[in-house]
């Protein structure tokens, strides 16, 4: 009997079902492990906040300036959490399975890099890239301030060649990039820029963030100085977002040559889902892709007055 | 000249005295070359669903039509005669053109055939080209007029008269025209076609009994031509990189949809979805008017693609996560632009707003070097912004307080000054010098000035800057 004869009825009915076995399989395998970890802060002052020990991978997060002039502050916290993404910590790891794969490829594509610059060509291949949706329309306050600068984000410690930029032409391309990129699940994380959001539309991109277990980070301008009632709709409690951060400047530090090696931030997280909110002034170091408390003022005798008002409210 | 022109007996190149001597009715409009081009364009790309190679005639061929490379595609339509059958009825039919039109083995010859021959579509056999052009004017050969006349007043009447006389005289009095064209027509030397679209790759084309109107149906047939293409991508190890969709409309009109992808695919779904965005985004501009009665879908460039195994586990979600980029690269470019997806690239200047360029993407990322501790703002002005009321407590020092935008900062910390050199390669008159200082106002918020000149060398009033916000 005869695996020299292979019958070729049941060859047949396995290549039919071959698609429909293998995405069975795919279903019941559990996914990718660390994608859906949440993407801890590495502080336990603020992961104890979070739910699960650190920012949900699947889901929608709001980083709003906390005034108009402190976007750059933002900007600067949403590249230090994707810094964070990218560059995994275990450099000795990381090392060992480069040199495998120099081994391991028979021909060399790059004959003329040098060592370093082909480990950070495999590198690149390796980690998936970071999109950011930029509008190129007039979009206060992003546009006046300027855009992007490559070699400040590497001095952020996040890799410029990692970023895909999609410049938009208006707030409905947006979002559909937004939502696109998202739904692709190709990126490690998309960053969006937008002026409003309603509960609706945030609902819609939460939900979309969900499947494909990516994390999308929206910046939304600073809100006016009185918040009227009337325009709630932005502004209120209306938001499906899992985590709203509203960042500020702080002063910095400096070091004993009087240099200013760290940016600090002031972190307030307004809602989160499953969390406490809180307050934080932390730094961020680009180097080994931390953030720490800012000494002086660890301790914020605010937090917990803004964490019991808050759930009160929602109560 | 069209049927009633020659029905009043009046002949191309009459003066315009003696047209309006033989006919009362004679209305009389300047020639408009350009306008006659865009016409003879859209008959050449209308002509591209023969075969890819379509190439409208140049000044030098009288720009009154235009050849087809009808090689291997002839059998398609049961012959060379049941082609030009096809063509002329469809010429007919569709513009209500007459057309004269001739098949041969080299371009001068089926040019020659085509003005002079006496039937309006003829077919000559292959090898004899010297034959059939021996009885024609020496006009058939496409030469400069003065050319003509010379050869006219020489007592040369027809193309045989010229054949059979030894070369050397002629290459001797006339210049190389003459002897190229005769070469060109009897296929001694080759004459290469221009085409009016560059020949794709792979090409698959489907005639419709019914036209179609709707995307869904133009979606449908579009996946039916790519899962057709997919064998011989397969076959030959490639996958398509560029694709040009052509929609030929039945009143002749031709809308070309072409889809550029980051990665080599042969994918049927990823091509699909790619033309379903472009539509989307053509809405409005791609009108079906009467219905579209042919499609062709073309492989403009192919990539060696080679084979790979899928896998069941994550050992392979490199390999797909780089293809799921590369697809979602693709559907922003086709719905947002071809120039909307960008990508940093680094540059090798010191000057901040000259050393980085944001190209639209294009293969692989370069890697960047390792950043300098220098300090780099993470926003950066499109252009400097002068900074007012700039108070410093020497001329040299850092600013103590300024005021950008209608807002004054007070400074309280100050690191610097970062001293960049103008390039002055790249001008013709020196730029000043400018000597950066990271600034931190009172509340946190943290600035890049620069102050332009040096005191004593370059100037005796510097100017203030703000350059970009840091972090």
């Amino acid at each position: 009997m005869g695996f020299a004869q292979p019958n070729p009825a049941p060859t047949a009915a396995l290549a039919r079902n071959r698609a429909t076995v293998m995405a069975e399989l795919r279903r019941l395998l559990p996914p990718m492990g660390e994608q859906r970890k949440p993407l801890p802060f590495g502080l336990a002052a603020i992961d104890s906040h979070l739910p699960d020990g650190g920012l949900a991978c699947g889901a929608l997060h709001e980083v709003i300036p906390a005034a108009e002039g402190c976007i750059a502050a933002a900007f600067g916290f949403i590249a230090a959490v994707l810094s964070r993404i990218s560059s995994p910590p275990s450099l000795g790891m990381g090392r060992f399975c480069k040199s495998v794969d120099a081994l391991a490829s028979p021909h060399d594509p790059h004959p003329t890099l040098s060592t370093r610059e082909r480990e950070q060509q495999a590198r690149l291949l390796r980690t998936p890239p970071l999109l950011v949706v930029m509008p190129a329309y007039g979009l206060r306050p992003y546009r006046p301030h300027g855009r992007l600068h490559s070699h400040g984000l590497n001095a952020l410690g996040l890799d410029p060649a990692r970023l895909i930029l999609v410049e938009t032409a208006h707030r409905k391309e947006t979002l559909w990039a937004m939502e696109e990129a998202v739904r692709s699940a190709a990126p490690a994380a998309v960053v969006g820029v937008i002026d409003t959001l309603d509960l609706k539309l945030s609902q819609r991109l939460h939900l979309a963030a969900t499947d494909a277990g990516l994390p999308l980070f929206l910046l939304r301008p600073a809100p006016p100085t009185l918040p009227s009632p009337a325009s709630g709709g932005g502004w209120g409690g209306g938001s499906a977002a899992a985590t709203r951060w509203r960042i500020g400047t702080a002063k910095v530090a400096r070091d004993r040559f009087g240099l200013i090696t760290q940016p600090r931030w002031h972190l307030q997280l307004e809602r989160c889902r499953n969390g406490r909110p809180g307050e934080w002034v932390v730094e961020y170091d680009h180097v080994a892709h931390r953030f720490s408390l800012a000494a002086a003022l660890a301790d914020f005798s605010r937090a917990r007055g803004a964490g019991e008002k808050s759930i009160k409210q929602a109560s | 000249m069209n049927a009633a022109a020659e029905a009043l007996s009046l002949a191309t190149g009459d003066l315009l005295a003696d047209a309006r001597a033989k006919t009362e009715f004679l209305q009389v409009r300047d020639a408009d070359p350009a306008a006659d081009g865009t016409a003879l364009r859209r008959l050449a790309l209308w002509a591209t669903r023969y075969t890819p190679t379509a190439s409208p005639w140049t000044e030098d061929n009288d720009a009154d039509g235009f050849f087809l490379d009808i090689t291997g595609s002839a059998h398609l339509f049961g012959g060379e005669e049941k082609l030009l059958a096809d063509l002329a009825s469809r010429l007919r039919k569709n513009f209500g053109l007459p057309a004269r039109l001739a098949v041969a083995d080299t371009p001068g010859a089926a040019w020659a055939l085509s003005r002079f021959h006496k039937t309006p579509s003829f077919v000559l056999p292959p090898g004899q080209e010297a034959a059939a052009l021996a009885p024609l004017p020496i006009a058939a050969l496409r030469l400069a007029p003065e050319t003509r006349a010379t050869l006219r007043r020489l007592g040369f009447k027809t193309v045989g008269s010229l054949l059979d006389k030894p070369r050397a005289p002629f290459a001797a009095r006339f210049p190389t025209e003459l002897l190229r064209r005769v070469d060109q027509a009897l296929g001694r030397i080759d004459e290469p076609l221009v085409p009016i679209v560059a020949p794709p790759v792979y090409h698959c084309l489907r005639y419709l009994i019914e036209p179609i109107f709707t995307h869904d149906a133009i979606i449908a047939h579009a996946n039916r031509l790519m899962a057709t293409l997919i064998h011989v991508l397969t076959r030959d190890d490639v996958g398509a990189r560029a694709l040009r969709l052509c929609l030929y409309n039945v009143d002749g009109a031709v809308e070309t949809i072409d889809i550029g992808l980051t990665l080599p695919t042969r994918s049927v779904a990823h091509v699909a979805r790619l033309i379903e965005l472009k539509l989307e985004a053509l809405a409005a501009a791609c009108d079906a008017g009467f219905g579209f009665e042919a499609i062709g879908l073309a492989v403009t460039c192919a990539e060696p693609m080679p084979a790979r195994q899928t896998e069941l586990t994550s050992a392979s979600e490199d390999g797909n996560r780089t293809e799921r980029c590369a697809a979602l690269i693709d559907a922003l470019r086709q719905r947002l632009g071809p120039h909307s997806v960008r990508r940093f690239e680094p540059v090798a200047s010191h000057l901040p707003e000259r050393a980085e360029v944001l190209p639209p993407i294009d293969g692989e990322a370069t890697a960047w070097p390792e950043a300098e501790q220098k300090p780099r703002p993470l926003l950066l002005l499109p252009h400097a912004e002068p900074a007012e009321d700039v108070t410093a407590l020497v001329p040299d020092g850092p600013p103590r307080r300024f005021s950008w935008r209608g807002v004054t900062y007070d400074v309280t910390g100050a690191q610097g000054p970062e001293r960049i050199g103008a390039e002055w390669w790249r001008y013709r008159e020196p730029k000043p010098t400018r000597d950066y200082y990271l600034v931190e106002d009172s509340t946190g918020h943290r600035f890049w000035l620069f102050r332009e000149g040096l005191y004593g060398r370059e100037t005796t009033a510097a100017r203030w800057f703000v350059h970009g916000l840091f972090a």
